[in-house]
């Protein structure tokens, strides 16, 4: 059976690397994915003269012209109400009109959520959208075995309700469903013991919810020890503490390689122990190689908004691009709804 | 006898010359194993790409043209690839194939790969005998040097290539003296006159386009004989419904959809081809009654789709700039696709 052709709208400016990374990714994408047509939104110019320096395939892209972009530094409302032409805006209107399935951006996080909240609806029983981010994990999760798990909410919500928690866990439940092949995804609240009366008040009201809630296979509450162990397939929590739990283990991350860098440097000794440990270090780099991973969504829009790292190179976004063509195939959105309304 | 039969027939005003593999047919021969399976394939077991019976056929039937046909397959594949192009309904008037066991038993080892010295003066013997005013369209590949020989030719009968610079080429291209006098016998027949109006080049290996940009707007590279019929269209060699059955051949033998065709066109319209009244009149023919045109999608669909494409291009783009090709800094296109000195495609811009 043909697969149902999905076309993916890509805000190609306001990355760290510019629109040339954005340009290539998609143009990867359209070589390695003949059911994904890429919806290139973003200054026509600079995108023509990229993509035909670059290997692609011209039936799989079309352009949106857009003169006007949001860079990283600036305030999203202020930008957005200034720049109604911003590449973002356009894209997530033609994600919304229904001419793409799916936004995939790289841009200012604020800017993209914005944006998205004024194109696309939130789906019923959905007070706020909740942005997720996978990160490596010890354990593998799902059919795929991937070794990353789905961390929900990191920012988008600062100070998330128990109704927020419970929404949460239902939307990443359906995400891991579908993106991971992940039939029975493990939820779990993080808190600050396991115990279920653990925790602030509206993080005990949510467990209680949580476990009541028929087909999830809630763990209870789970530690930030748990984290990178990959005790849970899908950790739920506010957006004040997923954003400050994902940004020091980004930094725990960046500080082992560093200090291995330091090690590499100081003594003859360290390295040649270093050299022995090559091959281990090399599967550590390749599992938290968040490249691999492309992006993480917005969930609880009634369209799909994956969001790219601002540094994202080619292969990132072709990946993002990608996890958003699933997401569109298998009707995200649909599977939420499902989920909330049990 | 009737009549008719007994009145010569009209001399063509329009030739159009193709090459065969990854230009027609969808060949593969990277490896030994692609050339063996290629060798024994039978004739119904070849497969054209998408859209290009259809265009040869949509092409054929003004009536008043040639197909010619220079192909780098050896000599031994005529009856198969006669059988296949009669099974497409593909009518040919000349039919060119490489002596590739020739050149083997005489020890010409460049020959077997070496295109310029084969192609080069076969069109041109072709085109000494082809009437001064008949236009030529001519339809290669990007897997060798389809576009180097063929702008050449162009350049060569409109009196534009120094003879210096054609003998750097042939050395450069390692060309057997017998070739290099056959092509200067054959150029020296042709009255000057610039008759190649487009050289079509199917992106079969995806070649980035930018790679052909200094062979000027006259060589177009495309992605699908789509393409290459909407540019027609705008050219005058054909209608908007002959159009729209080079389409549904598309659609209907390669799953091509709504959406690549729209595409195609929008990609054609970024690099500056000045489609604008080529797709009115497409538009208008798709309005019309036509129940060929079902096949595609219902036609406010497909209008819908054409019109948005142009619409999300805001200004007009540019179109390409004329040059004049300088072929000796462009002598790697020559070699062989294999050859060491033959330099990769263009790599993107650094950032």
């Amino acid at each position: 059976m043909a697969i149902k052709p999905v076309t993916i709208a890509f805000d190609v400016m306001g990355s760290d690397h510019g629109p040339a990374e954005v340009i290539r990714g998609a143009a990867q994408l359209s070589l390695e994915s003949p059911h994904i047509h890429a919806l290139l939104v973003g200054d026509r110019a600079v995108i023509d003269d990229v993509l035909a320096a670059t290997r692609h395939s011209g039936e799989r892209i079309s352009v949106q012209h857009a003169s006007g972009f949001i860079a990283m530094d600036e305030k999203p409302g202020e930008a957005l109400a200034r720049k109604p032409d911003a590449s973002v805006s356009v894209a997530a209107r033609l994600v919304a009109e229904g001419e793409a399935d799916a936004l995939v951006s790289a841009g200012n996080t604020g800017a993209c959520v914005l944006a998205c909240a004024r194109h696309f609806q939130l789906l019923p029983g959905v007070r706020r959208a909740a942005l997720a981010a996978v990160y490596p994990t010890r354990m593998r999760h799902g059919g795929k075995e991937d070794p990353f798990s789905l961390i929900l909410d990191v920012g988008a919500t600062v100070e998330a309700t128990a109704d927020d928690l419970v929404t949460f866990a239902v939307m990443g439940a359906a995400y891991a469903r579908i993106i991971s092949r992940n039939e029975q995804p493990k939820v779990a609240l993080l808190s600050n013991g396991t115990e279920s009366t653990k925790g602030p008040r509206h993080v005990v009201e949510a467990h209680a919810r949580i476990a009541g809630l028929p087909g999830m296979k809630f763990l209870g509450n789970v530690e930030g020890v748990d984290i990178p162990k990959g005790t849970a397939d899908v950790v739920v929590t506010d957006g004040f503490v997923g954003n400050v739990c994902l940004k020091m283990l980004e930094g725990v991350h960046e500080t082992v390689f560093e200090l291995a860098q330091y090690a590499h440097k100081e003594s003859l000794r360290w390295r040649a122990g270093l050299a022995m440990l090559a091959g281990g270090i090399q599967r550590i780099k390749d599992i938290t190689d968040w490249e691999q991973y492309g992006g993480a969504p917005v969930l609880g829009f009634d369209r799909i908004f994956i969001k790219a790292h601002g540094r994202s190179h080619a292969r990132a976004i072709a990946n993002a691009g990608k996890i958003a063509a699933k997401a569109a195939a298998n009707e995200l959105g649909k599977s939420i709804q499902q989920g909330l309304a049990r | 006898m009737s009549l008719p039969d007994r009145i010569d027939p009209r001399p063509p005003r329009r030739i159009y010359r193709w090459d065969l593999d990854k230009t027609y047919l969808q060949t593969e021969f990277d490896s030994i194993r692609d050339i063996l399976r290629t060798a024994f394939q039978k004739a119904h077991e070849k497969q054209a790409v998408p859209g290009a019976s259809a265009l040869i056929r949509e092409l054929a039937a003004n009536g008043d043209s040639r197909l010619c046909i220079v192909s780098g397959s050896p000599r031994q594949m005529r009856s198969v690839l006669e059988e296949k192009l009669k099974l497409d309904g593909v009518v040919w008037d000349e039919f060119v194939l490489k002596d590739n066991v020739g050149n083997l038993m005489r020890g010409r080892f460049r020959a077997l790969r070496g295109q310029v010295g084969y192609k080069l003066p076969a069109i041109l013997e072709s085109r000494a005998l082809a009437p001064l005013e008949a236009e030529e369209v001519l339809f290669g590949d990007d897997a060798e040097a389809d576009a180097f020989i063929y702008s050449l030719y162009a350049d060569m009968v409109a009196g534009r290539v120094d003879e210096r610079v054609l003998t750097q080429i042939l050395n450069q291209a390692a060309v057997y003296p017998d070739e290099v006098e056959r092509v200067h016998a054959a150029w020296k027949k042709i009255p000057v006159s610039d008759p190649v109006r487009r050289i079509f080049i199917h992106l079969d290996r995806l070649t980035p386009p930018a790679h052909f940009a200094d062979y000027g707007p006259r060589v177009v590279p495309i992605f699908n004989y789509f393409q290459a019929a909407l540019v027609l269209l705008a050219d005058g060699h054909l209608t908007a419904p002959q159009v729209i059955k080079v389409a549904v051949e598309m659609v209907q033998t390669a799953g091509h959809n709504i959406i690549t065709l729209s595409n195609s066109f929008q990609d054609l319209l970024r690099r500056g081809l000045p489609l604008q009244q080529a797709a009115a009149a497409l538009v208008q023919a798709l309005e019309g009654p036509n129940a060929l045109l079902q096949a595609l999608r219902p036609m406010p669909d497909i209008i819908s789709a054409f019109t948005k494409r142009l619409a999300a291009l805001g200004t007009e783009p540019a179109p390409p700039p004329a040059r004049a090709v300088d072929y000796l800094a462009m002598l790697h296109h020559a070699l062989p696709r294999t050859h060491k000195t033959r330099k990769p495609p263009a790599k993107p811009p650094a950032t």
